[in-house]
């Protein structure tokens, strides 16, 4: 297991090439990669990733597979900035990762509306 | 009959088609590489008994029926029947059906855990193939569900993936009754779905839930036919679901109506993993049961995995059923094992066009699982493979005896040859080999006479050649 201030193992799977944009805020269900009987365990979470991962400082290392769990050469840098909710508001049997990014957008769109009237 | 898995692990062990290993084995891929190996190799079934970070009395049973031997020693036959004895064995019992029992108390329920007290970790859910979604809870399972206008209870063998301490997601595809009842009758309704995921229990049980099986029947009495006597069943903790008494572990949950989860990708019973992915359905754990040293039964899915077996015979016998009702001149049915409950061979009495359109169109009309399907005559041993190559070589016309159909909203989205695309859309295509003689020839002037021993010399021959077989010098 990593100590708090080692940088620790992640892994997400990507639907298309692409879909992982740099350097912007974006959600994301990444799984847990250090080992032991919680290896695997996934978490929804908002953050920033990027493959210069020396120049952003805290960054965990993130691995990428495809949709079909073929592992990319090389791996990301990642930093979480926010936890989501793993039970996710959606369709059952609809695509995920648009109801995904359909909540953060939400979420987003309230806070706006919240500072608006404060 | 096998009261529970233990039982049929016993007498798995003294026909000599368990092997128990005592090394210490890791949970992450160690375990799903040497049981996919075992499939392959048609190699016994595997108790593992020491599973890395996991204590001594958590084992696992990995591939409990994935060869015909332990089908049969499930069935209480000879573990050598032959695949045709089996199937006739099951269609006999099939049409017998004895519904359950339920009881107070149950070994199910040694250990009882609510609340905070659940951990999904607590198992030793093995990560099966490099590259999976995640760890599989629910493989060698039982998925028990009702639907809440009928109180039918439908069991079913789905795969759900550990997700967190406290949620699983799984795929039972939206064509299942599962899935069905659930978008029929508790989405639109905003309901949970109460879920118990039962694993480990006697075999015939786990038969039964994989079964393909009507709309409406009860699984839960197709295992007590199977078996010859009624099920033990006891109500769950958190629901009033019933469960096998006398099973290793029952995660009690409900699925969630208003959730998407991600699922998958995991390596599927096709033999592939097809980049099914992100749109699955979420489960939330509300209590947890298991016996004292739970034994975790596994699947370890892939090419000769346990639905080569029992997923294929229930299916070959579900479609014998429904084309008879349908009125199609069917004889039998045969779902070999190597096709991956893709390719069904159908002897028929007579092929022809209409017959093949009838055909598709009862096996598409509302979910659609194979892709192949090969149409022989009754000289054709269906269970004889070569048999069935060389009827397809000699007799299907390369154009005028192929038959296709397509369709949307219905396809088996785990085909491999299918593209994402196809797949989201769940549209495929099934093709029909006629491989008959056309009705309209004459079987005095036109059909061509097959060269073989048995229909190309009269009888007399026949019988002097045989009787004189030794003599020849013939050893065999």
């Amino acid at each position: 297991m990593a100590s708090k201030n080692e940088p620790r193992v992640w892994e997400t799977f990507l639907r298309r090439p692409g879909d992982l944009k740099e350097e912007v805020e974006i959600p994301l269900v990444i799984r847990d990669l250090n080992p032991g009987r919680k290896k695997y365990a996934l978490r929804h979470v908002l953050a920033i990733v990027s493959r210069k991962a020396e120049e952003i400082p805290q960054m965990d290392e993130l691995r990428v597979r495809t949709v079909v769990g073929v592992e990319l050469p090389g791996s990301w840098g990642i930093r979480i900035l926010e936890e989501l909710p793993v039970e996710l508001p959606g369709r059952p049997y609809q695509d995920f990762f648009q109801a995904l990014k359909a909540w953060v957008a939400d979420q987003k769109l309230d806070r706006e509306r919240q500072k608006k009237y404060e | 009959m096998f009261r529970d898995n233990r039982d049929f692990m016993a007498a798995l062990r003294s026909s000599g088609d368990l092997l128990e290993i005592e090394k210490e084995v890791h949970w992450d891929l160690e375990l799903g590489a040497v049981s996919r190996l075992a499939c392959e190799k048609d190699g016994p079934a595997v108790w593992f008994k020491r599973v890395a970070d996991y204590p001594e009395d958590e084992t696992v049973f990995a591939n409990p029926m994935a060869t015909w031997r332990r089908v049969a020693v499930a069935f209480g036959m000879k573990p050598h029947a032959p695949v045709k004895e089996i199937y006739a064995e099951y269609e006999r019992r099939e049409g017998r059906l004895i519904p359950p029992v339920t009881v107070e108390k149950a070994p199910c329920k040694e250990i009882v855990q609510r609340g905070g007290d659940i951990d999904l970790f607590a198992f030793p859910a093995p990560m099966l193939h490099d590259g999976d979604g995640g760890r599989y809870l629910g493989t060698w399972d039982l998925a028990v569900s009702r639907d809440p206008e009928t109180n039918w209870v439908n069991w079913g063998m789905y795969r759900f993936m550990v997700y967190d301490s406290l949620h699983l997601t799984g795929f039972p595809r939206p064509t299942s009754h599962l899935g069905k009842v659930f978008q029929d009758h508790y989405v639109p309704k905003k309901k949970a779905m109460p879920v118990a995921l039962v694993i480990g229990a006697d075999p015939l049980s786990h038969f039964a839930a994989a079964a393909t099986y009507h709309i409406g029947g009860e699984e839960g009495a197709l295992a007590g036919g199977l078996m010859g006597a009624p099920l033990e069943l006891v109500r769950c903790e958190a629901s009033d679901l019933l469960v096998p008494a006398q099973c290793e572990i029952v995660i009690e949950g409900e699925v969630l109506p208003d959730c998407v989860a991600l699922e998958g990708p995991y390596g599927e019973y096709p033999g592939y993993r097809t980049g099914e992915m992100g749109n699955g359905i979420l489960f939330r754990t509300t209590a947890v049961t298991h016996r004292k040293s739970p034994i975790l039964t596994v699947d370890a899915t892939g090419y000769r995995d346990d639905s080569s077996t029992i997923t294929a015979l229930t299916g070959a016998i579900a479609i014998k059923r429904r084309l008879e009702r349908h009125g199609v001149p069917v004889l039998d049915v045969n779902v070999p094992r190597d096709g991956a409950v893709h390719t069904a061979v159908i002897a028929v009495k007579y092929g022809g066009r209409q017959v093949a359109r009838e055909i598709l169109e009862t096996l598409t009309s509302r979910r659609a699982l194979l892709s192949k399907i090969l149409l022989v005559e009754p000289d054709v041993d269906i269970f004889d493979l070569g048999q069935v190559l060389h009827a397809f070589s000699t007799k299907c016309h390369p154009v005028h005896g192929i038959h296709a159909v397509q369709y949307e909203g219905r396809a088996n989205t785990l085909t491999p040859c299918y593209s994402q695309g196809e797949r989201a859309a769940q549209k495929g295509a099934t093709v029909l080999y006629d491989c008959t003689w056309p009705g309209e020839w004459s079987r005095e002037w036109e059909v061509p006479v097959k060269a073989t021993f048995a229909t190309i010399f009269p009888a007399s021959i026949r019988q002097k050649v045989l009787s004189q077989w030794r003599a020849y010098g013939f050893k065999e």
